[in-house]
């Protein structure tokens, strides 16, 4: 369990990023989705003790972020949105490393790698220079790095960002393996929904909604989205798409009116809250 | 401590540097065989032995301050030092990683510099393990001057300038390449502010000690200096490396 105690952080002098985020995450796998610049990626490094709060604190497994800094670290996993591999090293000899500073020994972080490496089809590319590699290989690699270490917990920054989609199905099934506590953000909807009951949605530095997919989606129990390009008829306007929710007996009303009908799932959770997802 | 990482990170990461970017190497040899080179020539020979045996040193300088462009580029470029700091690593493992990683780096000029030096007789045997243990200082050192100046920097750019300035400072006007004692004794002092002005009077003490003779009274403040900075250079680094921001 996670519990994030008023979190704040504001950079230097500049305003704040996070304004006292309160959360207790209770799920397996807990979702964070917001804007580029929600202040995802802030919270994220923050709980895994990279980041000092302004104010605030968070538990992890009952362990407090900033008391008990060694033991969290001990427990805790964390692939940062922005880390890139060094390219002169191969994947196998950095999982290595990353492994070994956990305390593995030379033989069984080895092992782990190939074997993590392997479970997302990247094991023949073990001993390639990492320069040679394709962006979304190397994301993959530091995705078999939080796999191979196996922590109690387990933070993903964007961990499918610049993956294909057969590659995005590996990770997440790997994903789904685990017995780990996950924590991931993403762009995409259908991983949140697809891997996770818990979501979390941050804007601006709030947390705008949280609950698990069912709840969150049952605001919309009986609804419809209708979406017509320039649609005269509408809830919510992104560009030029006009969206509105309709009750299902309204569907052939609406289909005459030249509307696409879609159903519910998590982007319209965002949208209702004035906030769109780029993806 | 973790022993077995810094290890592995030294020996893959230094050798790496060697064999996937062996330009980096030579371009870290060209200076000292310069200066060996034209000693040489403007000394008629006299001081050969002097500008061999400062050959080691300015290696190892000179790779520990270029070290801050790695520690900068692991910090704010590709963010690998971020993934580090949410493990159990500490970062006085991280960092002595970083440092032997350079002195592995800096083997090959070593190795070189021993032949040379061993073929006009200026290292001998006895003076290895004094010597050896110098260069690892002056590593940690200097490496650690390095962590400071990558944990200031905002802009990876930066680092480029900057190291390349400290590298010919730090190198050149301290008597590396010739004798410690053509400089008037305040100026040994003065220029002892940078670690390589220690290592090299001590260096000279150990490898020529007829010719230091009458000047050797220097040998133990060095000492004491070296070990002084080594120290506060290794807790000024931990202070700036960033390692939770
Ligand atoms: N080192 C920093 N110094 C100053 N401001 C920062 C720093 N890092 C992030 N910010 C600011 O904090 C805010 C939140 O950034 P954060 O990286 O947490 O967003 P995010 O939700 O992860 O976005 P994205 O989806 O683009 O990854 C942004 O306004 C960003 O400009
Ligand atoms: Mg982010």
């Amino acid at each position: 369990m996670i519990e994030i105690k008023g979190v704040s952080k504001r950079y230097d002098r500049h305003l704040y990023v996070l304004k006292g985020v309160n959360a207790t995450l209770k799920e397996r796998v807990t979702t964070i989705i917001g804007r580029n610049g929600a202040g995802k990626t802030t919270l994220v490094r923050i709980l895994s003790t990279q980041l000092f709060p302004t104010s605030g604190t968070a538990e992890i497994e009952g362990l407090d972020i900033l008391k008990d800094t060694k033991k969290v670290r001990e427990v805790i996993s964390s692939i940062p949105q922005e880390s890139q591999l060094i390219g002169i090293l191969s994947p196998l000899e950095q999982m290595q490393l990353y492994l070994m500073a956990r305390g593995f020994s030379s033989s069984q972080a080895k092992r782990e790698s190939e074997y993590a490496l392997d479970e997302l089809e990247m094991y023949e590319f073990r001993n390639a220079p990492s320069d040679t590699l394709s962006g979304g290989m190397k994301r993959k690699v530091f995705v078999a790095m939080a796999l191979a270490a196996k922590s109690p917990v387990i933070f993903l920054d964007e961990p499918t960002t610049g993956l294909d989609p057969l590659s995005r199905i590996e990770v997440w099934s790997a994903i789904k393996r685990l017995s780990s506590k996950v924590i991931l953000t993403t762009h995409y909807m259908e991983e949140a929904q697809e891997l996770s009951n818990e979501v979390l949605v941050i804007d601006q530095g709030n947390i705008i909604t949280h609950g698990t997919v069912k709840s969150l989606l049952s605001t919309f129990d009986g609804k419809m989205r209708a979406e017509k390009l320039e649609g005269r008829e509408f809830d919510i306007k992104i560009a030029n798409v006009s969206i509105k929710y309709i009750d299902v007996n309204e569907v052939d009303e609406f289909v005459r009116k030249g509307y696409d009908i879609k159903r519910i799932n998590l982007d319209d959770i965002f949208l209702s809250k004035g906030v769109m997802l780029e993806s | 401590m973790n022993p077995k990482f810094v290890l592995y990170f030294a020996w893959y990461y230094g050798f790496y540097v060697i064999k996937r970017g062996p330009s980096y190497l030579l371009a870290s040899l060209s200076l000292p065989l310069s200066l060996l080179f034209m000693v040489t020539i403007f000394t008629h020979g006299t001081l050969i032995a002097f500008a061999i045996a400062g050959g080691p040193i300015a290696i190892v300088a000179a790779n520990s301050i270029n070290g801050a462009a790695d520690a900068a580029f692991f910090r704010i470029q590709i963010r690998i030092q971020d993934l580090y700091v949410a493990t159990s690593l500490t970062s006085q493992d991280y960092m002595f990683a970083l440092s032997m990683s350079y002195l592995v780096f800096s083997l090959p000029g070593i190795v070189l510099y021993a032949i040379l030096g061993a073929y006009f007789k200026v290292f001998t045997l006895s003076s290895a393990l004094p010597i050896i243990g110098l260069l690892i200082l002056l590593t940690l050192a200097i490496s650690n001057l390095s962590f400071i100046i990558a944990g200031l920097l905002k802009h990876i750019r930066n680092v480029w300038g900057i190291t390349a300035i400290l590298s010919i400072i730090m190198t050149v006007l301290p008597p590396t390449f010739y004798p410690f004692y053509y400089l008037p004794r305040g100026v040994i002092y003065i220029l002892s502010v940078s670690p390589v002005t220690p290592a090299a009077v001590l260096f000279q003490g150990i490898l020529f000690p007829k010719a230091v003779g009458m000047y050797s009274s220097v040998q133990l403040p060095m000492f004491i200096i070296l070990i002084v900075e080594t120290l506060v250079l290794i807790f000024l680094g931990r202070r700036f490396i960033r390692w939770r921001e």
